[in-house]
């Protein structure tokens, strides 16, 4: 038997890097990111197959098949099949375009979850948040944090996603989804929720004009005031809530709910409970 | 305040990198120069007013702080948002005589920013309409065998799909816009009740943006707790959002050890030797 094939560390790197900006580029509903897997496969099935067009076109087709998930976490994937392909490549039986697609199909749906409530719904806004709390007053401080620890943030981990699934293999998502990952979702998930309400206090300010006049024209009761002593900004985490309770518990789409708080903003006026107050 | 013709390209070159799906790739375009805030900061730069566009992008960003697009469902479009809609409030904020720090400034902005957010869906869908056409190209390629097309086909043919749909309508946008802005202020006074109620909306919006990102933490009201204790911080005792964090970190470390605890209890009974090992993963 020949030498055993090895991907050169070049070869991934680029496969890396192919993934990391072509996974989204050319989208399209029907196909999402499957020209970015093909792209990122390209570099290692060349390698691996080199003077054999047959093996190359038919480890290529592998990877026609539809692919989208959370493409940030989902590294992970394309780092696990870059193995796959190797053990292919040296001739191990039991990987075939099935065993690979199949754990491709497998791993889409349970990464994109973990990725958008992880990742995209809970790292970001919480980055996002610290960031406007350093916006203050129009400084650049906060976006460049921002663009900064994002960046270095999604780079560095996307490449040891790659890494460590294709020298793990499948075990590189039992820590996802084993218990010590579930300890980090829950952790993230409250310092995600805490974060938020600092964030809406700060940043949303929903108010009443509301107010009862004496004989003498005083307000002698401003809702507003009155509703501050009870809590802080109930108005605001009023509405939050129901906003929340109408898209979580009715179902409604956010679009919906924004038409919504239209038609209660327009009321609101009407009746003189909003009034921003203003003039040219 | 008005936009030029090279001002207005520039602000459509960002939008094309920045879309999802956009050329600067998924971290770098959407996942950074897609967010409000840091649009904010590039439209700032591209108009010459840094504050006002780093303060019209954070009360935007609000709005959009947990856009998710779950299997490619959009909700809202990004480089409408952070290119056509953050220039236009840019101007109308200077048109009006708003200051951007202020309250009023925030719902004038967010308003603006997410009316033409959502019109902009139609920038998506275009998009990813038009990238059939170069992946209809990949296939054929394909089948050829001829593999390093499909560079081509990722990585620049979708530039013709941006020029588009993102550079040549948020050109348009930009320099049509000012325009309707000054329009607007003709026809609507500010004391009037459409006027009120853009404003209104304005402010309530945002409730939108931070209620989608509960959607995913709260199931039911005891997990409004963490929420509400963030609040209180920030509204109550008027801690700022750094600080916020620190504290919120504090509790996310002792609710891993508690879980991790809770988790491995039947285990760690067993084999208490076997406990150590796992410290190091940590």
């Amino acid at each position: 038997m020949t030498e055993a094939k090895k991907l050169s560390k070049k070869a991934l790197t680029k496969s890396f890097h192919n993934w990391y900006y072509g996974n989204l580029t050319c989208f399209s509903q029907e196909h999402m990111q499957t020209f970015g897997y093909l792209c990122a496969m390209l570099p290692l099935v060349d390698e691996l197959y080199a003077g054999n067009d047959d093996k190359k076109a038919e480890a290529m087709n592998t990877y026609t098949a539809f692919f989208n998930t959370e493409p940030q976490l989902g590294t992970v994937v394309v780092g696990i099949t870059a193995g796959l392909e190797e053990a292919r490549a040296n001739g191990q039986e039991d990987v075939d375009d099935e065993t690979i697609n199949g754990l491709r199909a497998g791993l889409m749906g349970p990464i994109a979850g973990i990725g958008d409530s992880l990742v995209v719904g809970t790292v970001i806004p919480i980055l996002l948040g610290i960031a406007m709390g350093m916006s203050s007053g129009g400084s650049p401080m906060g976006p460049i944090f921002y663009i900064v620890v994002w960046n270095l943030f999604a780079y560095f981990g996307m490449k040891m996603l790659y890494f460590k699934g294709y020298e793990l293999g499948t075990k590189a998502v039992e820590f996802l989804i084993g218990d010590i990952g579930e300890a980090i979702r829950e952790a993230v998930t409250t310092l995600g929720g805490i974060v938020i309400g600092a964030v809406s206090a700060t940043w949303v300010s929903v108010k009443t004009s509301f107010a009862l006049f004496n004989e003498a024209g005083e307000a002698y009761m401003v809702l507003q005031e009155k509703l501050d002593s009870v809590f802080p900004g109930i108005l605001t985490a009023c509405f939050v809530i129901l906003c929340w309770w109408l898209m979580a518990k009715k179902r409604l789409s956010p679009i919906k709910v924004m038409l919504l708080l239209v038609v209660i903003a327009f009321v609101g006026v009407l009746v003189g409970f909003f009034d921003p107050g203003l003039t040219y | 305040m008005t936009i030029s013709w090279l001002q207005a390209i520039l602000l459509g070159l960002f939008a094309s990198l920045s879309s999802m799906p956009g050329m600067g790739g998924t971290s770098i375009g959407n996942y950074t120069l897609g967010r409000p805030l840091v649009g904010g900061l590039v439209c700032g730069i591209i108009l010459g007013d840094i504050a006002t566009g780093v303060m019209v992008g954070a009360a935007m960003q609000v709005v959009y702080i947990a856009l998710v697009t779950p299997g490619g469902t959009v909700s809202a479009d990004v480089r409408a948002v952070s290119y056509i809609g953050i220039p236009l409030a840019m101007v109308a904020l200077k048109s009006y005589g708003l200051d951007a720090a202020s309250a009023d400034g925030a719902a004038l902005a967010t308003s603006f920013g997410t009316m033409v957010g959502t019109i902009g869906t139609v920038l998506f869908y275009g998009t990813a309409t038009m990238n059939l056409l170069w992946q209809h190209i990949g296939w054929t390629a394909v089948e050829k065998r001829n593999y390093k097309q499909l560079y081509m086909v990722d990585m620049v043919y979708p530039w013709i799909s941006h020029i588009c749909f993102s550079l040549i309508p948020t050109v348009i946008m930009c320099k049509l816009g000012a325009n309707v802005v000054d329009a607007i202020k003709v026809a609507l006074p500010m004391d009037g009740i459409a006027m009120k109620t853009l404003f209104t909306v304005g402010s309530l919006l945002p409730c939108v943006g931070i209620a989608i990102l509960l959607k995913q933490i709260v199931r039911n009201a005891a997990d409004f707790i963490p929420y509400l204790f963030g609040f209180t911080l920030a509204a109550s005792m008027g801690i700022n959002l750094v600080s916020a964090t620190v504290v919120a970190g504090m509790f996310a470390i002792l609710i891993y050890k508690l879980k991790l605890l809770q988790l491995r209890k039947p285990a760690a009974a067993g084999a208490a030797a076997d406990f150590d090992d796992d410290e190091e993963d940590i």
